[in-house]
C-alpha cells in the first residue's frame, strides 16, 4: 500500500513538471522560423560605425534554402560590387569579380571588416548549428543557453533572450567555450515585412574585442522564396544577381 | 547659488538632449536597391613607379644597353577599365574595357586599349548558362600560379589580384546538385577557336580547340578536372583541389600535364636547340588564419619544363657577350638573338623550375582601421635568389585604394633575380571604384 502511495504522489509531483517544462529544441525551432522563413531572400544594409562615428556602408542581396544554404552578393559600394559570398554547411566561399574564381573563406573572418564577421553575414537557423543545453523562463521572456554541435562552429555559446509573446530575440551574447563574451547583438525594431513575416528589422552588434566601434545590419524586403539547390554552388555564384 | 542652479540644469538637459540624438535612426532607402536592366562602372588608377637599376645584371644591359649610366627610371602608369552590362529576358551583355598607359623617359609613351571581357550570356535554366564572347575562365586553385588554367592568360604571379584579358571562346555550364557527401557536380564545355584576329596569340592558326572542367563538391573538398586539347597547343590534362582543414586552415593544389612542351634551350656553345617533352606542373599551397587576423598564403610551384639554372647562365652569358660586342664595336647582332630568345620564354616571369611564394599579410595591426601591411616573398628555390616585397594597403575612404609597395631584389650573379635590371623598386598605387 505504501508503494502504491509512493507512486502516486511521484506521479502527482512530476508530471506537471515535464507536462508544463519548455522544450528548448521546439523553442529555438519556433524563434528560428519567426526570424525568417526557411528559404526567402532579403536584401541587408551593413553599416559599421567607428568610434570618431565615421561610417561605411555595404549593400546585400542574401538568398537562403534549407538549413544549411545561404549566398549573398554585395550591390554597394562600387568597390565591392559583384562580390559574392556562398556557405554550404560547414564551407564558405568568396567571389571577387576581378580574381575571377572563388575562394575559400572562413567563418570568423569578415569580408566587410566591422564586427559582424561571415558566420554573421552567412547566419544560418540557430538550431541547424546549436543544441539548446538549458532554458530558463524570466518574467518578461526566455534565456536559452546553446551549445555548438560541432567546433567548425563561429561561437562555441551563445545565450539569446527572447521575447515571450513574440518569441524573437531580444538580445544575443555570443560567447567562446570558457565562457568569454566576444560580441553581443540587439534586436531592435520589429516590423511586418508582409506574408505573415514579423521580426526586428534591425541587429545592432558590439563586441569587447572592438572597443567603440559597432555594427548595425538592417532588413529590407524580406520574403519568402523558394530557390533550386543549383544556386547555391561554385559555378552560379559570379549569376547571383540574376536572381533579384 | 540661483546660478549655478540653472548651470546645473543646462547641463542634464543638453545631457538628456545628446543621449536622445545618440539613439539613431536608422534607415535604409528601398531606391538604392531598385533593380535596372543596365548597369555602368569602372575603376581608374594612376600608379608611379621608381626603379633603381642594377647596372651589373644581364637584363639591365640587354634593356638599356644604348643608355649605359642610367641608375634609375620613373614611370608614370595609368590605368582606366570601365565595365558595363545590360540584361533583358534570359540574356545579358556584359563588356569590360581596359585602357593601360605608360610614359617613361626611355620608351616614351604607351598606349593599349583593348577589350578584356566581352560577351553575351543566355540562362534559360538556372542550372544551364551559355556564354559567347571573350572573357576569362580563371581555372585552379593557387593563387599565385593555375598551372591549370589551360584556357587563360598566365597571370602576373607579382600581383596575382589584377583584372585579366581574356580569351574569345563559347562555353557552357550545366549544373546538378545533391544530397549526401557528393553536393554538387557541374561541367563547363568550352569551344576555342584560333583564327585570324581571333585568338591569333594563343597558338597555331586556323584551328578550333576544345576544353572542359568537370567540377566536384565531394565530401566538403572542390576538386576539378581539366583537359584541352586541339591543333593549336600541345594536349593538357589537369586537376585541382582546395579543402579546409578547419575552420581557418585551408589547403589547395594544381597539377597539370602538358604534352610535347617545346622550347628553344641555348648550350654552352652558344647553339639553340629546340627541346620536345611533356612537361609536369604542380602547385601546393596553404592559407591560414591566426585569430590576431594574420592571413598566411605559402605556395610552392614546380614546372618540369622551366630552365635548369645551366641553362639560364648560358642566357645571361649571351647577353653579356653580347652587350661586350655592341659596346667595343657596335655590333648588335648577339643582343638581337638575346632578345628574341627572351621573347621565346627566357624573360617571362617564373622562368625557371621550382618556386616558393609566401605572403603574410596583417589585417588593422595597432587597431589602425583599414589597414593591412604585408609581406611577399617569391623565391627561386634552385638558385636561392628572391623578390621581397614589403607594402602597407589604406582603404579608409570608400571606393578609393591606396597601396604603397617596395619590391627588393635579393640574388648573386648568375641567379634570375639577381639578373633582373632592378635592384629595388617603389611603387605607388591609387585606384578609386566608381
Amino acid at each position: 500500500m505504501l508503494k502504491i502511495i509512493h507512486f502516486v504522489l511521484a506521479i502527482v509531483i512530476i508530471l506537471p513538471v515535464y507536462a508544463f517544462a519548455l522544450d528548448g529544441t521546439k523553442l529555438l525551432r519556433e524563434i528560428d522560423r519567426n526570424l525568417s522563413p526557411e528559404s526567402y531572400e532579403s536584401y541587408r544594409k551593413l553599416i559599421n560605425i567607428e568610434p570618431d562615428g565615421a561610417k561605411r556602408e555595404f549593400t546585400l542581396f542574401t538568398v537562403k534554402k534549407g538549413i544549411d544554404k545561404v549566398a549573398s552578393v554585395f550591390l554597394a559600394p562600387a568597390s565591392e560590387k559583384g562580390r559574392s559570398t556562398l556557405r554550404l554547411g560547414d564551407n564558405m566561399w568568396l567571389n571577387i569579380p576581378n580574381v575571377g574564381k572563388p575562394i575559400r573563406i572562413t567563418s570568423l573572418q569578415s569580408v566587410v571588416g566591422g564586427v559582424f564577421n561571415n558566420a554573421d553575414i552567412l547566419q544560418l537557423d540557430y538550431a541547424t548549428e546549436y543544441d539548446v543545453s538549458k532554458v530558463e523562463e524570466e518574467d518578461a521572456g526566455y534565456l536559452l543557453h546553446l551549445k555548438a554541435k560541432t567546433k567548425t562552429v563561429a561561437y562555441d555559446q551563445i545565450k539569446i533572450r527572447a521575447d515571450k509573446q513574440k518569441k524573437l530575440p531580444t538580445k544575443i551574447e555570443c560567447l567562446t567555450e570558457a565562457g568569454m563574451l566576444i560580441k553581443t547583438l540587439y534586436f531592435k525594431d520589429v516590423k511586418d515585412f508582409g506574408g505573415g513575416l514579423v521580426r526586428p528589422a534591425v541587429i545592432e552588434t558590439d563586441s569587447p574585442l572592438y572597443k567603440g566601434y559597432k555594427s548595425v545590419m538592417i532588413m529590407a524586403k524580406v520574403k519568402k522564396r523558394t530557390f533550386k539547390d543549383e544556386v547555391f554552388t561554385l559555378t552560379f555564384m559570379p549569376n547571383l544577381e540574376s536572381l533579384r | 547659488m540661483k546660478r549655478f542652479g540653472l548651470i546645473f540644469l543646462v547641463i542634464v538637459f543638453s545631457a538628456i538632449s545628446s543621449a536622445t540624438m545618440a539613439e539613431e535612426n536608422y534607415t535604409f532607402d528601398l531606391s538604392e536597391i531598385e533593380k535596372k536592366p543596365y548597369h555602368f562602372g569602372g575603376y581608374i588608377e594612376a600608379r608611379p613607379v621608381l626603379y633603381g637599376l642594377d647596372t651589373d645584371a644581364a637584363l639591365y644591359k640587354l634593356r638599356f644597353f644604348d643608355d649605359v649610366g642610367r641608375r634609375a627610371l620613373l614611370e608614370a602608369n595609368g590605368r582606366v577599365l570601365l565595365e558595363g552590362s545590360y540584361e533583358k529576358n534570359i540574356f545579358r551583355v556584359f563588356a569590360r574595357l581596359n585602357t593601360d598607359l605608360q610614359y617613361n623617359d626611355h620608351t616614351h609613351g604607351m598606349e593599349r586599349t583593348t577589350f578584356y571581357e566581352a560577351y553575351v550570356s543566355a540562362k534559360p535554366l538556372t542550372s544551364v548558362k551559355i556564354d559567347v564572347g571573350k572573357k576569362t575562365l580563371k581555372w585552379g586553385k593557387g593563387y599565385a600560379w593555375n598551372p591549370v588554367a589551360f584556357a587563360d592568360r598566365p597571370k602576373d604571379p607579382d600581383d596575382p589580384e589584377q583584372a585579366m584579358e581574356g580569351y574569345i571562346m563559347a562555353s557552357a555550364d550545366f549544373i546538378r546538385s545533391f544530397e549526401g557527401p557528393l553536393k554538387t557536380v557541374s561541367i563547363t564545355p568550352v569551344l576555342f577557336p584560333v583564327y585570324d584576329h581571333i585568338n591569333s596569340d594563343f597558338g597555331q592558326n586556323n584551328k578550333l580547340n576544345a576544353a572542359g572542367r568537370l567540377y566536384f563538391l565531394f565530401y566538403d573538398t572542390d576538386i576539378d578536372i581539366i583537359f584541352m586539347t586541339g591543333p593549336s597547343r600541345p594536349d593538357r590534362y589537369g586537376f585541382d583541389f582546395s579543402r579546409n582543414l578547419t575552420t581557418n586552415f585551408e589547403i589547395h593544389g594544381e597539377y597539370a600535364w602538358v604534352t610535347n612542351t617545346r622550347k628553344t634551350v641555348l648550350d654552352s656553345t652558344g647553339m639553340y636547340n629546340l627541346v620536345e617533352q611533356d612537361a609536369h606542373r604542380f602547385l601546393i599551397g596553404l592559407r591560414y588564419l591566426t585569430s590576431f587576423d594574420l592571413t598566411t598564403i605559402i605556395e610552392f610551384y614546380h614546372n618540369s619544363a622551366g630552365f635548369n639554372r645551366d641553362e639560364m647562365k648560358n642566357f645571361f652569358s649571351l647577353i653579356s657577350q653580347g652587350f661586350d660586342a655592341y659596346q667595343i664595336k657596335g655590333n648588335r647582332t648577339g643582343l638581337a638573338r638575346a632578345m628574341n630568345l627572351a621573347e621565346s620564354g627566357y624573360a617571362r616571369p617564373n622562368a625557371m623550375r621550382n618556386y616558393l611564394y609566401v605572403r603574410l599579410s596583417q589585417k588593422e595591426p595597432f587597431d589602425i582601421l583599414y589597414f593591412t601591411p604585408s609581406l611577399t616573398c617569391m623565391i627561386n628555390t634552385d638558385d636561392l635568389s628572391a623578390n621581397i616585397m614589403p607594402e602597407i594597403l589604406y582603404t579608409g575612404i570608400t571606393n578609393l585604394e591606396l597601396r604603397l609597395r617596395a619590391g627588393i631584389i635579393t640574388g648573386p650573379g648568375d641567379s634570375e633575380f639577381g639578373e633582373k635590371q632592378n635592384d629595388y623598386r617603389i611603387e605607388l598605387r591609387a585606384g578609386y571604384y566608381f
